[in-house]
């Protein structure tokens, strides 16, 4: 497979240094001499790190995507294997649960198609330029690098983020026209007094990555709306490589609250009120072992969200609930079942964040309690809290009232 | 506790580090728990422990301890012990 189209560009904004065809030619070289099979990335927001991840691909090896700044050792020994399914290409970590990840295992086919379908509902052409906000291993920061490349569009690399200087300098210095965010980011946005119109080039903002509150998909529409731009409300996960639906910015005020219709060649159907999507970008299916990775398709194009929701006539899918217990948290999900099984808590989902309840513990034991369960989930320690209550309310038959410790956050 | 303790205190919460962490030559993103959430927290933890309200333009400039210093005392918080 080759993801990149010889128009397209990636260019360091800290350096001024452009991704060149030797570079990736280099990569390719030095995955060469390795014995096949997989390729294991920690992929950083860097030239080399992009030209290792397209050489996999074209070299046709399967590339597991990690984050830079984790330890992967005992996933690397459990998943090393030169015997691969010929069609797979693509390996993402599912997210959250308990420190034994599995992977989602993609197809080439899928990983290209799900590029092309994003790139045609967002109307990507060799003009746009994007700039990276989120970190490539997480599949919404990847699908962001992949449907502009396949476009033959500009991709800057930035590492500082939204809350420094650096990046606004070089979302003008580079003219960005698009900007993808998850719900937090969204608020951080909010708290800087996002003005589109300092960004004469940008056109649109993108958001996935878990539920946005309407009244802020509002907002940002409407200022997005200020200076002719659009705002994306979409829905995806790892698992369709990774996006499934985008509402139409036209329809947003009509449709508000909608994650919007299925990509072209999809379809969304309800299914004892889950959520299921058919479409050529779904996965192949897990891979629990490295035996797995020689595995072909068991999924049959066919997705079980584990998300509830209905579909209204025009065929406008709506998010209702989850299927299991689960929160979102820096747009991965983690399953509150598992939090509560290893920790001695009572675990409930808040607004992109994971909110737990203990009772009568101190503030130092909060604190502790804190680091160590965002260390466990391997997310950032500002993504989780933990409250103190003298007792936790229950129901008339016992069971922790979940409704209750909910409408209290 | 001084302006300048309490500053260092709202570095330490906001980035959850060690009571005796020392915070004074922190850099943004030197630190790995300094990214752009616990900036968001740390932002508003000054915020409230001075009670200002910080600019657009000043939270974006904030990359370092020194800066952020600096930047209070736009805001009449003075650091001379």
């Amino acid at each position: 497979m080759n993801l990149l189209h010889p128009g397209a560009r990636v260019i360091d904004a800290a350096t001024g240094e452009t991704l060149t065809e030797e570079m990736i030619e280099a990569a390719e070289a030095a995955l060469a001499p390795e014995p096949g099979g997989v390729v294991f990335l920690p992929i950083e927001t860097t030239l080399s790190s992009i030209a290792r991840y397209l050489a996999a691909f074209r070299l046709g090896r399967p590339v597991v995507l990690l984050d830079p700044d984790g330890d992967h050792a005992d996933l690397i020994e459990r998943y090393t294997t030169t015997e691969v399914h010929p069609d797979l290409a693509l390996l993402l970590t599912t997210s959250g649960s308990t420190g034994n990840p599995k992977l989602v295992r993609l197809s080439a086919e899928a990983v290209r198609t799900n590029a092309e379908q994003i790139a045609s509902v967002l109307d990507i052409t060799a003009d746009e330029v994007a700039i990276t906000t989120l970190p490539l291993f997480y599949s919404y920061g990847m699908s962001v690098l992949n449907s502009h490349l396949i476009r033959g569009a500009t991709v800057v690399l930035e590492r500082t983020g939204i809350m420094q200087k650096a990046f606004w300098s070089a979302v003008n210095e580079h003219g960005v026209t698009s900007m993808a965010f998850v719900p937090s980011q969204y608020e951080m946005l909010r708290r800087l007094r996002f003005d589109p119109a300092k960004y004469p080039a940008l056109r649109s903002l993108t958001q996935a990555g878990g539920r946005l509150r309407t009244d802020r998909v509002t907002d940002f529409a409407q200022r997005m709306a200020t200076v002719g731009g659009k705002f994306y409300v979409m829905y995806g996960q790892t698992e369709a490589a990774p996006r499934m639906a985008t509402l139409p910015p036209e329809r947003l005020d009509e449709k508000l609250g909608s994650v919007g219709l299925a990509l072209p060649g999809g379809t969304f159907t309800i299914e004892d009120d889950e959520v299921v999507y058919r479409g050529p970008n779904v996965m192949m299916g897990y891979a629990d072992t490295a035996a797995d990775l020689a595995l072909g398709d068991v999924q049959g194009g066919a997705l079980h969200t584990g998300d509830l929701g209905r579909v209204d006539d025009e065929g406008f899918l709506f998010i209702t609930g989850r299927r299991k217990r689960m929160a979102k948290v820096f747009g991965v999900r983690i399953n509150l079942d598992d939090v509560e099984k290893n920790f001695p808590v009572t675990a409930v989902a808040g607004d992109d964040k994971l909110c737990v309840f203990a009772e009568g513990i101190s503030d130092d034991e909060a604190r502790g309690l804190r680091t160590k369960i965002a260390e466990w989930l391997g997310t950032h320690f500002s993504g989780v809290e933990v409250r103190t209550v003298d007792a936790l309310p229950l129901l008339p038959n016992g069971k922790v009232d979940y409704r209750a410790l909910e409408s209290s956050l | 506790m001084s302006d300048l303790q309490r500053l260092r205190e709202a570095f330490r919460t906001s980035l959850d580090l060690p009571a005796d962490a020392p915070v004074d030559d922190l850099q943004y993103q030197d630190n790995e728990k300094w990214d752009s959430l616990a900036h968001m927290s740390l932002v508003a933890a000054i915020e409230d422990e001075f009670s200002v309200m910080i600019d657009t333009d000043d939270v974006i400039n904030m990359s370092s301890f020194q800066e952020a210093v600096r930047i209070l005392g736009k805001y009449g918080v003075s650091f001379d012990e």
